[in-house]
């Protein structure tokens, strides 16, 4: 029979399938029938019929061995982790934290990088960042696309801002973004219904088309297809509705209405993409694009501002940018620390195997095969991957909460998810590849593992030298991150306790926007401010209010100038701020000398002025400033009435307050961005809605916004110090933990492998207080040295924080003896439970056992 | 199982025979494979019902890898009582319906 070889190679290929122990016990007789049953079968048919046969039982059988097999092996490997619930806790902690990490960071990655933005070839789109390519009419800039052929297919310009939005009742606050009419085209983006912009329709004269988002198509709309023709006001100025955009789609920056641009030669507010054409490379159009810009802006170079120095880019870095190098990094970073986690847990796992020699040997002994062995070591370290993979995931769910908190996606569709198929991936991927990393050691051990038992071999010394270098990199890690987040730690704390000028307890805070409504003529906005706050102060449990055109924290640009104090000009310049009466009041500022503004003063538009302690003190004492006028100009002077305490204007820098700041009487308010201030009884967050609708109850056509507790608005400042004091925080406290695993590894390593010596020294006459005591000054060299290095480390690395970090002190002796103490502690202590056993030994036991 | 354990009722026999035994006595329509077989037997092993006999009834034909096979006492009682309890399933539904009158 010519097949019989063959068919009895592939038989006992397929019985490999089978488990260890199963195929231990039963490939022989199986192949055995096999052989039987093949000599009967003559024929091709009955051949085929033979195999066909075979082939569904071993479908049936190869999984239903298996699920035994592995059943068995795990519920073993519980008992084993049940034993030892410190060790095995430690261990799924620090993988769960590990490859949690790892996905987390990568979800970002994966948003941000490898996922494609949701345009047409969008690895053809580019940024020209603030290029501005010629913009006085729509025929002008037409005619410049057109002309760049040579290396684009296309180009269009994006202005964005937020402007009131809706009909006259009820408008709302929006971001809106003005485009050349080819914009959606150039994307390739289509709109759900409706129809794109159309060739001329931004040409000056026409009533605007626009698009509106998905969402607030719902919102506005109810999701209604009459919204096709219909008008909508931004700021007053009617615009008629062509389209609604796919779900999803808010570039630029969560814009929800598209309309079409509004040129004019002193317009820079601009931002252009374009797409290259087909066939010309990166390299090319960039060449092609600095020509025409060197052409277009000939003194780039002199003007200085590198802002302004075009580039082109392409869109998906350009929108990913800010946050790109950091995910990079961190990925490496978090990389890293899974691999120390890996190792150290090898070290643990590798312990423990030799740990258990006696009861490998005796289960060789019995039979085990040693693939049956192996197998068992597999499913161990399977199962331990496995819980700390789904324990991980819920840590990569809060990293991404958290990264989308400090450093939201660009895109809304560049959510950054974890339940997307190539992350779920990568965690799976990461799981199985940090099993085979700690899973290794431990297989290699056990496959020397000898029914006889096991000779006291120690390892090659030079594993045994990598594996005390790995703890005193550990310890060296540990120091500088405990003594980085001890700094970062009181940093914070510091600039929670700055007093910025004004006081955050019971402060509500609600802006309004005049533009577009009937309120914005000059003569009408005072009227509306003042009745808004008269509703306001009449609340019950109000206990003061005013009105502002600029609020600390959330400025972002500012009027002023040169003032001078009775036609002396000032060293700084200063910034205006229009306010209205009782505003230092209700912020809890600081009057030093005089008073501030009444109502009578706001109304009548007196010359009045209230000045900054830092302006005052420029022309002598501040006390004597009152009286005195500032001045702008030859013909503005204005009387100083009140010297104050200066307020944090800006939310990043911190020396605002000293700077020069002149509040005056917001006789004409509205012009900015107008925040309503109230200060309440009781908790600030119960009062958003009443005094919300206070305000709206006034006129329903002015869209109230951004109503907010000035502690909400504070926290908001300070996430991103706070989020890096918590990050480094769980750096220290995840380094700390693997610098335990890594130590208690590493000795109860050493002790296993030497029990015997143990023995011996114990029959010879040694206590085990002693042996204990000396193993742990062994132990104790090598996280000695580690933080010899690590006290370096951190002298580097707390220079490092002072300059990135506003109030973060180099490292202090304290922080460091402090740092010192706990590692050394801690080290003590995983030595002392690493060498435990030695305390339990029974002398006899081992002499017997040799 | 119980096939199994039938076709052990009259000797011990090796994993091919159990499975010929059980194809020829119920005429061919129940053919086991070998998975089948050897995974029914490691658990008939585990439970006690079977178990493996050292001695070859004919050395110089046989070959070494093949295993053998007998039942034990306590696989004997739980083969009655399983006998039994299919009796009394086969009385009762004898009682309740007749015999088929082709029989």
């Amino acid at each position: 029979m010519p097949n019989a070889p063959f068919s009895l190679k592939l038989y006992r290929l397929l019985l490999k399938f089978y488990p260890a122990g199963f195929r231990y016990d039963y490939a022989g007789p199986m192949e055995r029938e096999f052989r039987d049953e093949l000599a009967e079968s003559t024929g091709a048919l009955v051949l085929a019929r033979l195999w066909i046969r075979l082939l569904a039982d071993l479908a049936v059988s190869i999984p239903l061995q298996f699920l035994r097999e592995v059943s068995q092996d795990a519920r073993h490997t519980l008992r084993l982790w049940a034993n030892r619930p410190w060790q095995m806790g430690f261990a799924i902690l620090a993988l769960a934290i590990g490859t949690g990490a790892n996905t987390g960071v990568f979800s970002v990655v994966n948003a941000l990088l490898l996922r494609s933005l949701p345009f047409r070839e969008p690895e053809r789109l580019a940024s020209l960042g603030t290029f501005l390519p010629p913009h006085g009419s729509a025929t002008e800039f037409h005619e410049w696309r057109q002309q760049q052929s040579a290396y684009l297919s296309d180009a269009a310009l994006i202005e964005q801002f937020d402007v009131n939005l809706g009909g006259v009742q009820n408008a709302i606050r929006a971001h809106i973004s003005n485009t050349s009419w080819n914009f959606f085209a150039i994307l390739g983006v289509q709109p759900v219904i409706g129809r794109n912009f159309q060739d001329g329709e931004d040409a000056h004269g026409n009533i605007a088309a626009a698009i509106v988002s998905y969402g607030l198509w719902q919102q506005l709309f109810a999701g209604d297809q009459r919204v096709l023709g219909s008008t909508i006001r931004v700021n007053g100025a009617p615009v008629i509705i062509v389209g609604v955009a796919p779900a999803g789609f808010g570039y630029p920056g969560n814009t929800v209405l598209w309309k079409a641009a509004d040129y004019s030669p002193g317009n820079n507010g601009w931002e252009t993409i374009a797409r290259l054409k087909p066939g010309v490379t990166w390299p090319q159009a960039r060449a092609a694009f600095e020509v025409e810009a060197d052409r277009l802006w000939p003194q780039r170079d002199r003007i200085g501002n590198s802002e302004r120095y075009p580039r082109m880019a392409s869109l998906q870095n350009e929108l990913a940018g800010p946050v790109k190098n950091a995910s990079l990094m961190l990925m490496v970073g978090v990389a890293l620390i899974l691999l120390i986690a890996c190792s150290n847990v090898a070290n643990l796992l590798l312990a423990r195997t030799a740990d258990r020699t006696t009861e490998l040997s005796i289960r060789c002994a019995l039979g085990a095969s040693r693939a049956r062995i192996a197998q068992q070591l597999l499913t161990e370290c399977l199962l331990l991957s496995f819980v700390s993979a789904i324990a991980g995931l819920f840590v990569a769910l809060w990293t991404t909460s958290v990264a989308a908190k400090v450093q939201p996606a660009p895109l809304s569709t560049q959510s950054y998810s974890i339940l997307g198929g190539p992350v779920l991936a990568f965690a799976v991927a990461v799981a199985i590849a940090s099993s085979v990393l700690f899973g290794v050691l431990p297989s290699l051990y056990a496959s020397r593992v000898h029914p006889f038992g096991t000779r006291g071999s120690s390892g090659t010394r030079s594993l045994r030298l990598v594996r005390e270098a790995l703890v005193a990199a550990q310890v060296m890690l540990t120091i500088v991150l405990l003594t980085a987040s001890v700094s970062m730690g009181r940093a914070f704390l510091n600039l929670m306790k700055t007093d910025r000028g004004f006081g955050t307890k019971g402060l509500v805070t609600v802006s309004v926007s005049l533009d577009g409504t009937t309120h914005a003529l000059d003569g009408r906005r005072l009227p509306y401010f003042e009745e808004s706050l008269d509703r306001i102060r009449r609340l019950r449990g109000v206990q003061d209010a005013s009105e502002t055109e600029f609020l600390p924290l959330g400025a972002n640009g500012f009027v002023g100038g040169p003032f001078g104090f009775d036609g002396r000009p000032a060293k700084l310049n200063s910034t205006m701020i229009p306010v209205m009466s009782d505003y230092f009041q209700t912020m809890g500022g600081h009057i030093l000398y005089g008073r501030e503004f009444n109502d009578a003063e706001v109304h009548s538009d007196a010359n009045v002025a209230v000045v900054n302690e830092r302006f005052a003190t420029e022309f002598g004492s501040a006390a004597n400033a009152i009286g005195h006028e500032v001045t702008i100009g030859r013909h503005t002077r204005m009387r100083i009435i009140g010297v104050v305490k200066g307020m944090d204007y800006m939310a990043e820098t911190m020396d605002t307050a000293h700077s020069n700041q002149i509040f005056v009487p917001a006789h004409s308010p509205g012009g900015f961005v107008s925040t309503f201030v109230a200060r309440v009884d009781g908790r600030a967050e119960d009062w958003l809605p009443a005094i919300r609708d206070t305000i709206s109850s006034v006129d329903k056509q002015v869209p109230v916004f951004a109503a907010k507790t000035m502690e909400q608005r504070m926290n908001e400042v300070v996430a991103r110090p706070k989020f890096y004091r918590t990050a480094v925080l769980c750096f220290a406290a995840f380094a700390m933990l693997l610098a335990v695993i890594g130590i208690y590894g590493v000795v109860s390593y050493a002790v296993a492998l030497r029990t015997r010596e143990m023995g011996v020294r114990l029959a010879l006459g040694a206590t085990p207080i002693r042996l204990r005591g000396s193993l742990l000054r062994q132990g104790l060299l090598s996280v000695a040295i580690g933080a010899i290095f690590g006290i370096a480390a951190a002298m580097v690395t707390g220079r490092f924080l002072e300059s990135l970090i506003d109030g973060a002190k180099s490292t202090e002796p304290t922080t460091l003896i402090l740092a010192i103490l706990s590692i050394g502690l801690i080290a003590s202590a995983s030595i002392w439970a690493g060498t435990r056993r030695i305390a339990r030994l029974d002398v006899l036991d081992i002499l017997r056992i040799e | 199982m119980f096939h199994i354990l039938l076709s052990l009722g009259e000797g011990e026999r090796h994993g091919y025979a159990i499975k010929r035994e059980i194809s020829r006595r119920t005429d061919g329509k129940l053919k086991l494979g070998s998975g089948k077989l050897y995974g029914s037997i490691k658990r008939m092993l585990e439970l006690g019902l079977i178990e493996e006999s050292d001695d070859r009834p004919d050395p110089h034909l046989d070959d070494e890898r093949r295993r053998y096979y007998r039942i034990t006492s306590y696989g004997r009682k739980v083969a009655q009582a399983e006998a039994e309890r299919m009796r009394k399933l086969a009385h009762l539904a004898t009682t309740t319906f007749g015999l088929p009158k082709h029989a």
